[in-house]
């Protein structure tokens, strides 16, 4: 099990940044991932892989209205 | 009909001739009035105490209109006002977003205070004519126009009987008319309303501006309120200002060299930027379509859901195809972010306008959602046409758009007929009975008259004729404090419920937007983060109302490394740009501590105001079920797994254990519970007392502990 | 099109460019109001106005124009002073000075190329 944004969230073996994501449906194009405090590059989401137990945070940047 | 023939049937009521001068820092420091019952003119100093205490914008409007109406005062009380304040940064014309106007009056949907942002060019050059506000009192007999012409210093009334009411031709007839050559049309901006406006609560202004590119005038909206309806209400045709000779430096700023840096840095950062952000000058606040829908928060059918799959044919990608697109859509000069969308030649497919190619400033976010999802309709040319149509009849698409939202879904539910509709059939999805009430409102007709009273008294009226329940409209009709909701779902964020229901002016997002940081990001997890968003927030907002400044370059465009700051979601270099603006402007320093107490107390203030029209108190803050949570069986089941597992989390029930009617039962306890905990812990970090009126000690921390705003708290307060 | 071509291999960076131009318009020897600037940042480099015409769009008071030889100018009494065409020229050859209401670019009179020792700038008519 891991956290994202402070909720419980299953981990499977082989979960990236950017799978996460996808399964989070979390489309918005400028967020912030950081893992266990770390931040992780946009370009590195599609390799970078979280352990299970991880604290992930996924800050949307968004304005909206 | 020839300028000539329209100037002819000009009658002169009245006329005044002011003395030029010049802005000092951002202030001219005199108001000016017009009371159209007398034809008196009159120039108004303000004072040094105004002046430190309210700033500008929203602020002054607020001062002017509580010397100038009592307690009891209605909005179509010839006392009612209304007044049009720029800013003292509004009008500098380096930086994006710098010319917006706040217009102050009582509202008829509210009855109390009520105030409405708009860009535009009539705020600025309505401070270089030489006046930091424009206050308008009384009611003309027959329809009038008030000229401000800012380079002779001359203000005439004159009586306009011959020219259009509705705005696209009479904003097109005004500049004309006004202008000694085409050139000359970019110097003059028009305040107009239309038909609408005329037989409904819910009427806008619309503030023009001389599009040079496509020779055309274009229209930005002070559209919350109903101001549109005031303005009618006082036999307004149209105002008119012209100014030739702007400048970046008519401010006489402190230092022009900090507005001249700071601008440029944010034009650069725009023009590196934008594209691989939202795309502002692209498409506009379209952009937001899409994510709304993806993460579930798009409001479709009256709030009902988040999301629907045929809001794919209502994004971004089927507006932009219509739109027509130049280097420089902004609503001011120099504003980059160019948001302002239009689309050049639109054929209209109904109304009296039937087969005419229009222009039309291009459907916003906001319109979209309001007209189309929240409608069930999900047809980009129907979005088209009803924005048209409201904004040249005068009426605020995000009322028009939940008021049917709200009249669609009664009429689903069988609370009202075809008998009352007088035959349109008003299922979520029909478009063409939707513009038949659009079209309806212009003319003063059928059922269109009722709509266009708004969800508030639509409700009594509901309930009045023909016994409804009046429980299940309050929690289906989506307004609060009798203004429409704007098109955002808080169903699922307590901090945005609070965003909507703990305004000052009503359910408008210009206070809060914190949907994301609390839904998705989970930023605010206690009642006191969120009581903390809904101090700073607001307070860092309103700011933006006292100035003359637009939000949107604020935070929908942010510096490359704005991620790794500490605070991401305020932006903190595009914070530090508007305190150096202010100082580059005013010559004075603060920082951001001196930044929102200014705005606590024109906040304060507005607050009591309200107390006093007889407002301001607790109950006055709730908000309907509708916007917190599932009403109808039918939406708890869409998100049934969500719910759910609340229940399971917060509640320790299981959920197999109870049925639909029960579940939906429990969770609405515990949420109106949850929102009744988060208004103690806002009023607290707020400085009010337990019903919500600002304590002694605020006011007077905050200045303005004046004698009749002292007892009016010590009164109301138990 | 009349514009300025440079030769940068050629520049020695002594600034007689500079000097002329802003001594043309601006009877000063000031390189800030020069529209032709040289800088050496590990290298030399002269920035000026190729009249690309980027600007002429992005301009929101409709300024500024291409005459008839190609060149782009700036009306300067429609000029309101954004600056957007300083922001977001792609060559950073629009100039900008505090004492100036209105941007100052190029306009290919050909005085700098009058005074260069090293012919590193020359007119293209």
């Amino acid at each position: 099990m891991i956290t994202v944004n402070g909720r419980d969230f299953p981990w499977e073996e082989g979960l990236t940044v950017e799978k996460l994501l996808q399964q989070k449906g979390y489309t918005f194009p400028a967020i912030v991932v950081i893992i266990n405090g770390n931040p992780v590059p946009e370009d590195e989401f599609y390799k970078t892989k979280i352990s299970d137990g991880a604290e992930v945070k996924a800050i949307h940047l968004i304005a909206g209205g | 009909m020839q300028k000539e023939q329209i100037l002819q049937a000009h009658k002169l009521l009245g006329k005044f001739d002011y003395q030029l001068g010049s802005l000092e820092r951002g202030y001219s420091d005199r108001t000016l009035y017009v009371n159209l019952s007398t034809n008196e003119i009159a120039e108004k100093p303000v004072s040094l105490e105004t002046k430190e205490k309210f700033i500008g914008g929203r602020g002054y409007g607020l001062k002017l209109l509580w010397d100038g109406v009592s307690g009891t005062t209605k909005w179509n009380d010839p006392e009612n006002e209304l007044i049009i304040a720029p800013g003292p940064v509004c009008g500098i014309t380096q930086y994006p977003g710098t010319g917006k106007s706040y217009v102050v009056g009582l509202s008829p949907l509210t009855q109390t205070v009520m105030d409405s942002n708009v860009g535009g060019y009539f705020g600025p050059l309505l401070k270089f004519s030489g006046w930091d506000a424009l206050e308008i009192q009384g009611k003309a007999e027959r329809d009038v126009v008030v000229v401000i012409d800012g380079n002779l210093g001359t203000v005439r009334i004159e009586e306009a009987p011959l020219e259009e009411i509705n705005s696209h031709l009479l904003i097109e007839q005004l500049t004309e008319i006004y202008a000694d050559t085409e050139e000359d049309k970019a110097n003059i901006s028009v305040i107009t309303a239309g038909d609408a406006a005329e037989h409904t609560l819910i009427g806008l202004l619309n503030f023009s501006f001389y599009d040079k590119s496509r020779q055309a005038v274009r229209i930005k909206q002070a559209g919350r309120g109903g101001f549109g309806t005031v303005f009618r209400d006082k036999k307004i045709k149209g105002i008119v200002v012209k100014f030739l000779g702007v400048k970046g430096n008519l401010n006489h700023p402190a230092d022009i060299g900090v507005l001249n840096k700071t601008g440029i840095k944010l034009h650069k950062e725009i023009a590196t930027l934008d594209d691989s952000q939202n795309k502002m000058r692209k498409i506009g606040t379209t952009y937001l379509m899409k994510i709304m829908n993806d993460y579930d928060i798009l409001p479709v059918r009256n709030f009902k859901y988040g999301s629907d799959p045929e809001a794919v044919n209502l994004s971004s990608d089927a507006f932009c195809k219509y739109f027509n697109l130049t280097g420089h859509d902004g609503c001011w000069y120099g504003c980059t972010l160019s948001c302002a969308k239009v689309i050049e030649s639109f054929k209209l497919k109904t109304g009296p306008y039937l087969g005419t190619e229009v222009i039309v400033d291009a459907p916003e976010y906001e319109t979209i959602a309001g007209v189309g999802s929240v409608c069930g309709i999900f047809d980009p040319e129907f979005v088209i046409e009803c924005n048209f149509y409201c904004d040249t009849y005068g009426i605020d698409t995000i009322s028009f758009g939940t008021l049917m939202g709200f009249i669609m879904e009664s009429y689903e539910s069988g609370v009202i007929n075809e008998e009352v509709t007088g035959g349109l059939q008003l299922n979520f999805g029909n478009s063409s009975a939707a513009l038949e009430v659009l079209h309806q409102m212009g003319q003063g007709v059928g059922f269109g008259k009722i709509a266009g009273l708004g969800v508030r008294r639509m409700k009594q009226f509901f309930v009045d004729n023909y016994g409804a329940d009046p429980s299940f409209l309050n929690d289906i009709g989506m307004e609060a404090k009798g203004l429409e909701f704007s098109e955002y779902v808080s169903k699922e964020s307590l901090a945005q419920q609070g965003g909507y229901g703990l305004t000052n002016k009503g359910p408008q997002h210009d206070e809060a937007w914190l949907i994301f940081m609390d839904m998705v990001n989970n930023q605010l997890p206690t009642f006191e983060d969120k009581a903390e968003a809904l101090h700073y927030f607001p307070m860092f907002r309103t700011w933006f109302s006292l100035l003359g400044l637009c939000k949107l370059p604020w935070n929908d465009i942010s510096p490359a490394n704005n991620r790794t700051t500490d605070e991401p979601a305020k932006i903190p270099e595009h914070v530090q740009n508007y305190l150096d603006l202010y100082t580059g402007v005013t010559g004075k320093q603060i920082d951001v501590k001196e930044m929102i107490r200014q705005s606590e107390v024109v906040y304060n203030f507005q607050r009591v105001f309200n107390l006093r029209m007889g407002f301001g108190t607790r109950e006055h803050d709730r908000i309907p079920y509708r916007a917190m949570g599932p009403v109808t069986v039918e939406e708890y089941e869409s998100r049934a797994e969500r719910y759910d597992q609340q229940l399971q989390q917060f509640l320790n029930i299981d959920p197999s254990e109870k049925n639909s009617e029960e579940k939906v039962q429990i969770l609405r306890n515990y949420r109106e519970d949850q929102y009744q905990q988060l208004v103690d812990s806002v009023y607290h970090r707020r400085g009010w007392n337990k019903q919500g009126i600002p304590t002694l000690e605020t006011v007077q921390r905050l200045g303005i502990d004046f004698n009749d705003l002292v007892q009016l708290i010590q009164e109301k307060s138990e | 099109m009349r514009k300025l071509l440079t030769k940068e291999e050629l520049c020695t960076g002594c600034g007689a460019c500079e000097q002329t131009c802003s001594q043309t318009y601006f009877k000063e020897n000031n390189r800030e109001k020069s529209t032709i600037r040289i800088t050496d940042n590990e290298g030399i480099k002269i920035t000026v106005c190729s009249q690309c015409g980027s600007c002429i769009d992005i301009c929101s008071a409709n300024a500024i124009y291409r005459d008839k030889s190609g060149v782009v100018r700036i009306k300067k009494d429609l000029c309101v002073g954004c600056l957007a065409c300083v922001g977001f020229c792609p060559e950073g050859a629009m100039f900008q000075h505090n004492e100036l209401l209105e941007p100052i670019k190029c306009v290919a009179c050909g005085n700098c190329v009058k005074q260069c020792p090293t012919a590193a700038i020359a007119l293209e008519k």
